[in-house]
């Protein structure tokens, strides 16, 4: 009955969804699975109106509809759970249920409350959920409160004639396993009111609740599989799909790294419930990268390298010296260089010209008693605009106006410039375009062969594994497995998957 | 030609167009001497709006420079004939004091820029109300003219207030402009997370920034105190407003990172043209206060970067 055909959505750079079709039918549970970056989110967005679709048709029983707003998509009958929950916390249940549609108890200017309450109990009794609309809703569980956004979703049913879509985004990632139970039991009851789109991470609860499942790609359906038929191992082949290009990731260039004294060692460090008991070493000239989902706590490790956190036990080393105070200033004083996921609000600083940018981690080697030597900066950054061949009319361009690449350029340039020898990589090629991405990776070579140590968090997995030289693959903050990664010798996309998830 | 392109130039062009405004009006206006006078007369202003520009550089704002101006002309007319010259020290520290405490409030323990201000402003006021006794206190014209008459006098016909004017906006600009300083009050005013990021101390940065404005803030409480050869808790009182019309008409927005002191000065003297202007077509002394105020949001509603502020409370 809901229908995508063909539909398409560019962003600068990216084409997030390529022709995808999908169909949902009345009272079917429909599951999407997918990597980090396959395009499930884009996908959601695009069907509860969030996105509009730049290709392609939407309908809805055969008739074409377009949403300009999640609002309109309502009007609709879809309606979405949000992973983020959507509530205001110090609002109670009833307001919250009815939050933007209180006119219809509203008489003379005033809420009738207690119409209010009886309407909230009989969407509270839809998700079997007992308890007084008028609680505040700070006070529930996590798991009461997504049945109170599932019951916000469902008052779609009084508001909308037909039939409901209901979009849930990974429900399950903050709940037990009891609750994920409830939630499921809850969801098959309500396929008489309703029909789900189910994304989670998690390939098991995909498979035991869904009828039909999505497999997505680089923005493509890859297969559409009945739960019949799905099978773990096949879905997850799926979802990683095509064999690795051993060029594109640099990996003739790879050479091994040196068994010297390392430059960052972590013993048994933690950092509450972040991570837990992380160890390992970097050398000269190692590219190590932390491997999981969002959340496993990777970027919590890089973040604690630099001394953005303060690890809660355990023993952190910069090039041998134990680190006891965790703050930025000290991380580049030590030669740590952060290359952050964030390049528009931690990489760069715009209305900053390039030099300003090159220079602003290192101004101490660029001045003397507190006065720059400006002509020294613009010098510098002529050289490694250059060297890094960053496409800018000159080094008084603006940063803030330069594309992603040569933004990412800039702040490679900063670090390596300044004589950082420790470069954490966040998500280093994020929204880049294939050739700017090449040069990303060419760099991390270059960088290597200096003999500077590199952790990366990549953003896909086979970057992950083309680049790096040794992998921990992180789950809920514990290592889960640590790979050696020679070239020729690496694991496949698989075995990574495998323990991730 | 659209909008965002002529916002940088907004400034001059108002300054332009006021002054030709005000001179076909009437031409005595355009008198050097004229211009000369008013120039003088607006430099406390125009110093406490260069301490200003600094805190609204970063992205914050500082209410309590009206504050410590009233205190300084307190404390420079107690302290005279105790301390001499020693007694413009004085000032100048409890202003960077005051500020620097200002800007620890705000940093260490986030307490906002515009309340943490304020409420350093209302200790500021308490203490120059202490130190007078509520009462306005006068100088000795011998000793005042002894220890600082050199910066009411005139050489070649133009009074030393425009020399000391000029040379703080000098100072203030080399500061801001090839100091390490200076980039990093950019940085911070531009993109703090990636000032962060990129290992600059920025509590530091911020609490030196507020502490310049109130070092600026005593400047002006001193000299306004040397013009009026006296002190009182509330002698600086109407200078808070237009020192912040003075920044933000120039061109520093109130989310920071651009404009700067320059800007502050071209911002300085539309405040000055607008109030003289006010005179040459006799507009009450008492609705000064209200046209500052309307251009002060008039001037905001038009420059602020929505893209910086997405909400507004």
């Amino acid at each position: 009955m809901y229908e995508l055909r063909k539909v398409d959505k560019k962003f600068p750079g990216v084409h997030a969804l390529k022709a995808i079709d999908f169909q949902i039918g009345r009272g079917e549970i429909v599951g999407l699975v997918g990597e980090n970056g396959a395009g499930k989110s884009t996908l959601m967005k695009v069907i509860y109106g969030a996105y509009q679709a730049d290709g392609g048709d939407i309908t809805i029983d055969g008739t074409k509809v377009r949403f300009q707003n999640p609002r309109q998509a309502m009007d609709h009958g879809i309606g979405m759970v949000f992973q983020e929950q959507s509530l205001i916390t110090n609002l109670t249940v009833m307001e919250n249920i009815f939050l933007g549609f209180e006119q219809q108890f509203v008489s003379f200017g005033v809420i009738n409350w207690k119409d209010m309450a009886q309407a909230a109990r009989n969407q509270l009794a839809k998700v079997k959920l007992d308890i007084d609309p008028a609680t505040v809703t700070s006070r529930l569980s996590f798991a009461q409160r997504q049945l109170v956004e599932l019951a916000k979703v469902l008052t779609l049913e009084e508001r909308v004639d037909g039939d409901l879509v209901i979009l849930l985004d990974e429900p399950t990632s903050v709940l037990a396993r009891e609750e994920v139970e409830l939630l499921f039991s809850l969801v098959r009851d309500l396929t008489s009111r309703a029909s789900f789109i189910f994304v989670s991470h998690r390939m098991d609860e995909v498979l035991e609740l869904s009828d039909r499942i999505y497999v997505m790609k680089d923005g493509e359906v890859v297969d559409v599989v009945a739960q019949a038929e799905a099978n773990v191992d096949d879905i997850q082949h799926k979802m990683v799909g095509r064999e690795v290009d051993k060029e594109y990731y640099r990996e003739q260039k790879q050479k091994p790294y040196r068994k010297e004294a390392p430059l960052v060692s972590f013993k048994d460090v933690s950092h509450g419930a972040r991570y837990q008991n992380i160890s390992f070493d970097l050398h000269p000239g190692e590219v190590l990268c932390l491997v999981g989902t969002e959340g496993s706590g990777r970027e919590a490790v890089l973040r604690t390298v630099f001394g953005l956190e303060t690890p809660t036990a355990g023993t952190v080393s910069l090039k041998g010296q134990d680190v006891t105070r965790f703050n930025a200033q000290n991380g580049v004083a030590a030669g740590v260089g952060y290359v952050p996921r964030e390049r528009k609000v931690e990489g760069i600083v715009g209305g900053m010209n390039v030099y300003e940018n090159m220079t602003l981690s290192q101004m101490g080697n660029y001045s003397k008693n507190g006065v720059l030597r400006i002509s020294e900066e613009k010098s510098l950054a002529r050289d490694w605009i250059d060297r890094l061949s960053i496409k800018t009319p000159s080094e008084y361009k603006d940063c803030g106006g330069l594309s992603g690449g040569n933004q990412q350029k800039v702040v490679l340039a900063k670090w390596r410039s300044g004589g950082s020898d420790i470069i954490l990589l966040d998500h280093p090629t994020r929204g880049l375009d294939i050739g700017a991405k090449e040069d990303v990776y060419d760099m991390v070579r270059d960088m290597s062969d200096d003999g500077a140590g590199i952790i990366l968090v990549a953003d896909t997995l086979e970057e992950a594994i083309g680049l790096s030289h040794t992998i921990i693959v992180l789950k809920d903050g514990i290592e889960q497995i640590r790979y050696d990664c020679e070239p020729g010798n690496k694991p496949s996309l698989f075995d990574l998957v495998h323990h991730m998830i | 030609m659209s909008f965002e392109r002529i916002k940088p130039h907004l400034p001059w062009i108002t300054l332009l167009a006021l002054v030709a405004i005000v001179g076909i009006a009437d031409a005595n206006f355009l008198r050097p001497a004229n211009l000369i006078a008013m120039a003088a007369d607006i430099v406390p202003l125009f110093i406490m709006a260069l301490g200003m520009t600094f805190a609204i550089y970063i992205g914050g704002i500082d209410l309590s420079a009206q504050s410590v101006a009233n205190m300084t002309t307190v404390v420079a007319t107690v302290t005279l004939p105790l301390f001499g010259v020693g007694a413009a020290l004085v000032c100048i520290l409890s202003g960077f004091v005051l500020g620097a405490v200002s800007g620890y409030v705000t940093t260490k323990l986030l307490v906002p820029s515009f309340i943490s201000t304020l409420a350093i402003g209302g200790v500021a006021f308490s203490a120059a109300q202490y130190l007078s006794g509520q009462r306005a206190l006068f100088m000795d014209a011998e000793l005042r003219d002894a220890t600082f008459g050199w910066m009411t006098g005139s050489s070649f016909g133009i009074p030393h207030e425009i020399f000391i004017g000029a040379f703080l906006v000098l100072v203030t600009w080399f500061l801001q402009t090839r100091t390490t300083f200076g980039r990093a009050l950019k940085a911070v005013g531009a993109g703090e997370p990636a000032a962060v990021a990129a290992g600059l101390d920025v509590a530091k940065i911020k609490i030196m920034a507020f502490a310049v404005s109130g070092l600026l803030a005593a400047v002006a409480g001193l000299l306004f105190s040397v013009k009026l050869s006296g002190g009182s808790p509330t002698l600086a009182n109407g200078f808070l407003l237009p020192a912040i019309v003075a920044v933000l008409v120039g061109g520093t927005p109130l989310t920071g990172g651009v404009g700067g002191v320059i800007n502050t000065l071209i911002g300085t003297l539309i405040v000055a043209v607008i109030r003289s202007s006010m005179l040459y077509f006799e507009v009450d002394a008492t609705k000064q206060q209200m046209v500052f105020g309307l251009v002060l949001i008039a001037a905001i509603a038009l420059t602020i970067d929505r893209t910086k502020l997405r909400i507004v409370k």
